[in-house]
């Protein structure tokens, strides 16, 4: 640590605007990036608080801290927050705009000007969000899928709040666009598809998710606000509509969008342990057709989510087949990245140890996916609490832990600091073992039955639910350790070089944080593969 | 999760345990193998790797082949024993159940209506799906059975339930403030508890006049619905003229009091014309005078139908899963000393305070959102769907509030 003020170097003080007007203006991917972070960090810290709210409830039978009515809202909101405002955008959004082009050798994205715009649709989008709760008529009840004919007679604000997840729908295939665009046509020389980064990779396959599948969803909402607004019926069984319907609708965007949500965390993933191994990524080809094959196979298991729902029984044995075939291309991953390790030279640096609890919480979460995808079993588990805690172990314990990897693992480079790595290790190790209490308990008392969405449950559910509680405190305890010590770091952290951690990419050759132009006045020429460690040192600091 | 051994519960289970176990196995390998290399390859020892190995396609294709064959397992068991939820044994019983905010009301095919689900043991029960409004989930966790309620749509589950106990039924589908309070029970009784359930049913519902033709097996020759019988239908009688053969003479003549009651003491003495003098005659030892009236009475149509039961109403439908009737806060106006109350209503856009009558009563039951209570959401359906009579019921109920 030192008490040195914190110097704004690089792309922080090279602005051809000065001042604020140089961030809100900016069409510099690597500041469109931090004005990401800041945000989705934010979002983040405020739906957790939600999400904390929500346990302190369930932490006994009867009203504890709110009502039913509260209750509904407050898992609605947290839903909503989480979904569109944290998960889809978190790493693609901040991350991707942050690395994507340097790893590529690229000075920008392909189209900065769109990049900004997406970049305000994510500010307009939140700010209906948060006005739709506060608004009269009160926050929106309806969970965050929308259901219908709830969704279409509930007072309160789903229209305001429909409108926002519109918007940001906007601002995820706008970047979508152009991180596939900008992957085609401004690789560096020498940058052929198989040097891509895996991080890449996946931010492609993710772009070709967003670009596809986020238009399901913006028809599916504007049919929502027809139904409020002027009562078309098209969801309504009672004037030749169907309820089914909606669901297939929400879904064949919805399900597409977990594995946005996934993919490019698997990509960070991806990324860290060959850099903490020294030993290229198991399998780069396999890893790479993995996550086409997951965008691809992940965009037709959408009626999953529907086997109790009165779908026909046909529909349930295709739809139960492809969620199994979806299984293969993540079981891959995991096997490749555990390979990676063989005969590796291990460093378990905050970055590492955030991975490796990636590979652990999401191999829990996809195995209790497949007792979700077998009919059968699913009959009992589908709208349970295991359900929650399964999405949580995919959704928090794959991606939320790929976040935090992310943040420990590029920090240093977009900040020029570094954090105390001693906080680090604690807060992770309480955040892991917070997070598995908390969710695990979770799913446990969904075997035994208690639905989801409930402020209100019977005595014998009781004592996991408290387990579940108390793992809450645990988990929230090690975030805020984990975020103060990170902003720490931003502020009075140790001046890092070029490339601390040993990694081989591009964005590690450029120094910390890098300038404007990412690359001197040559763009760089790749002459080795993104995990070639030979003669790659590691800087002190 | 008290009772395991109902055929539907085990179907269930054993896909679950058979994914659960090789879950967990294969989660056991991936941690023990991720933490072996870890610490065997840890920097402090391993300064440098000691491979540069980038793949290998021989193990890409084990585990691609392998979790492949694995995951197929579990999809064809998983469906195989998920055809056994759907598919319901030939001598199933039918219980149709609707689910609205927020309470669930069971009917039986003879017309009664409960709260609960009654089944007797060791029989199979078909449970037939509907819903009022917005979608909820019919969730049993000791049966393993669930399937969504979906407004203008039918569906079902079944389950079987081997022993004698009460099974939590939960909704399961979000469907708004009240759904972490929409659960009831089945209750499953024994066969002896289930009959005299059911013949209670009967003895509280029916007029004594029925009873009695049913008691007597007068319904065996003689149908209620018009159809033809060994003996005249007993359908519409009062008023109507008919001829009989007396004393070797055919003559025509209106049904009445005195007619019936000389047919039942005395059959043969006048037969209807085309049906045979076989009829055995009812003295006062088979059936007693009050009983005779009490049968003449049902028969010509003078039972005083039974006032429908104001409060039975109200829980059959649902009121008070939103209305209390104690008080409390809840998202609908209370409904005690509903009768004495003078309330805020807003009515096209303007407030209004009104005492609380019939006339507004009704209103308020046949259109509830027309005029909505200040402070409350228009969210209650139309009682339309109900008769006068029970309408009446239901308002002079609430007025003695």
């Amino acid at each position: 640590m030192t008490n040195e003020p914190l110097k704004y170097t690089g792309f922080y003080s090279e602005s051809p605007r000065p001042g604020i007007l140089g961030w809100l203006l900016s069409t510099d991917h690597k500041r469109i990036g931090i004005m990401y972070l800041v945000c989705i960090v934010t979002m983040f810290l405020v739906a957790m608080c939600l999400g904390l709210a929500l346990r302190l409830e369930l932490i006994a039978p009867g009203p504890t801290i709110m009502g039913p009515q509260t209750y509904n809202a407050t898992f609605t909101v947290h839903g909503i927050i989480m979904i569109f405002l944290f998960i889809i955008p978190s790493i693609p959004a901040a991350f991707g705009n942050l690395v994507l082009p340097i790893q590529i050798g690229a000075r920008d994205v392909s189209f900065p000007k769109l990049n900004l715009l997406s970049w305000y649709c994510y500010i307009i989008g939140g700010i209906l969000a948060v006005i739709s709760i506060f608004a009269g008529g009160g926050a929106p009840d309806t969970g965050w899928t929308f259901y219908v004919p709830f969704s279409t007679q509930t007072t309160t604000n789903v229209n305001l709040a429909v409108t926002g997840a519109l918007m940001l729908g906007f601002s995820s295939m706008l970047t979508g666009i152009n991180f596939v665009t900008t992957i085609h046509r401004l690789r560096a020389e020498g940058m052929g598809w198989g040097r891509l980064p895996m991080f890449v990779w996946t931010l492609y396959s993710t772009a070709w998710i967003q670009i596809l599948a986020t238009p399901m969803l913006g028809i599916t909402l504007i049919l929502i606000v027809l139904e409020r607004v002027f009562g078309a019926g098209l969801f309504d069984a009672a004037r030749g509509g169907d309820p089914i319907l909606y669901q297939h609708l929400f879904w064949i965007y919805s399900h597409p969008a977990v594995y946005i949500m996934i993919l490019p965390g698997m990509g960070v993933i991806s990324e860290i342990i060959p850099t903490f191994s020294r030993k290229p990524l198991f399998g780069y080809w396999a890893m790479a057709f993995s996550s086409l094959a997951i965008a691809f196979a992940g965009s037709l298991v959408w009626a999953h989510h529907m086997y109790a729902s009165g779908m026909s029984d046909f529909a349930i044995l295709v739809f139960s087949f492809l969620t199994f075939i979806v299984a293969i291309p993540s079981a891959i991953k995991v096997f490749n990245w555990v390979s990676t390790l063989y005969k590796g030279s291990i460093q378990l640096a905050p970055p590492m140890l955030h991975a490796l609890a990636f590979i652990f919480n999401f191999a829990i979460g996809g195995l209790g996916g497949l007792a979700l995808g077998a009919a059968a079993s699913d009959i009992h588990l589908h709208d349970t609490t295991f359900v929650v805690g399964h999405f949580h172990y995919t959704m928090f314990g794959g991606t939320g832990f790929a976040f935090f990897a992310a943040l420990h693992y590029w920090l240093p480079k977009f900040t020029g600091r570094m954090y105390n790595h001693k906080i680090a290790v604690i807060s992770w190790g309480l955040v892991f073992v917070g997070f598995n209490v908390t969710y695990m308990a979770m799913q446990a008392v969904g075997v035994q039955g208690m639905p989801r969405r409930y402020y209100d449950y019977l005595p014998e559910f009781m004592p996991l639910n408290v387990v579940s509680t108390v793992g809450s405190w645990v988990l929230a305890i090690g975030l805020v350790m984990m975020f103060v010590n990170l902003w720490n770091g931003i502020r009075r952290g140790h001046p890092v070089g070029k490339n601390p951690w040993g990694s081989a990419t591009l964005e590690w050759t450029i120094p910390s944080p890098p300038p404007m132009e990412n690359f001197g006045e040559e763009d760089p020429i790749v002459t080795k593969g993104p995990y070639d460690y030979k003669g790659v040192v590691a800087d002190e600091y | 999760m008290n009772q395991l051994n109902n055929p539907t519960a085990q179907a269930v289970d054993n896909v679950l345990i058979y994914i659960f176990g090789f879950s967990l196995l294969l989660l056991l390998g991936i941690t023990v193998v991720t933490i072996y290399f870890v610490v065997k390859y840890r920097r402090s020892k391993c300064p440098e790797p000691t491979s540069q190995v980038e793949g290998s396609w021989l193990l890409e294709t084990i585990w691609t082949v392998l979790p492949i064959i694995i995951v197929m397992t579990m999809f064809w068991y998983g469906w195989s024993n998920y055809v056994g939820l759907r598919e319901i044994p030939a001598d199933a019983m039918e219980v149709k159940a609707t689910a609205r905010m927020w309470s669930w009301q069971f009917e039986y095919p003879d017309g009664r209506k409960e709260t609960k689900l009654y089944v007797p043991v060791n029989k199979p029960v078909k449970v037939l799906l509907y819903s009022t409004d917005v979608l909820h989930s019919f969730f049993v966790p000791a049966f393993r059975i669930k399937r969504d309620t979906v407004p203008n749509m039918e569906s079902y589950v079944w389950f079987q339930a081997p022993e004698t106990g009460s099974y939590d039924i939960f909704c399961a589908e979000y469907c708004g403030v009240g759904h972490a309070d929409m659960t009831t029970s089945v209750e499953v009784l024994s066969e002896e508890d289930y009959a005299q359930w059911a013949s209670s049913a009967t003895v509280s519902a029916d007029p004594r006049g029925l009873i009695v033709l049913n008691e007597q097996g007068c319904i065996g020759c003689h149908s209620l619905d018009g159809t033809e019988n060994i003996g005249p239908s007993l359908f519409e009688l009062a008023g109507n003229p008919r001829e009989i053969e007396k004393d070797g003479k055919t003559i025509e003549i209106i049904i009445d009091e005195a007619y019936l009651q000389r047919a039942i003491r005395d059959p043969d003495a006048e037969i209807t014309k085309g049906f045979d003098p076989m009829m055995p005659a009812y003295d006062e030892e088979a059936i007693n005078n009050e009983d005779l009236q009490a049968v003449v009475d049902y028969l010509l149509g003078k039972v005083a139908e039974e006032e429908p039961d104001g409060d039975r109403l109200m829980v059959e439908n649902g009121c008070i899963g939103c209305h209390s009737l104690d008080g409390s806060e809840s998202i609908a106006p209370t409904f005690k000393g509903i009768g004495q109350r003078e309330v805020t209503i807003e009515r096209d856009g303007q407030s209004v305070t009104i005492k609380v009558d019939a006339e507004y009563l009704r209103r308020a039951l046949l259109d509830p959102n027309a005029e909505i209570v200040k402070g409350f959401a228009p969210m209650m359906p139309a009682a339309d769907y109900l008769s006068a009579e029970e309408i009446d019921a239901i308002i002079k109920r609430l007025l003695q509030e």
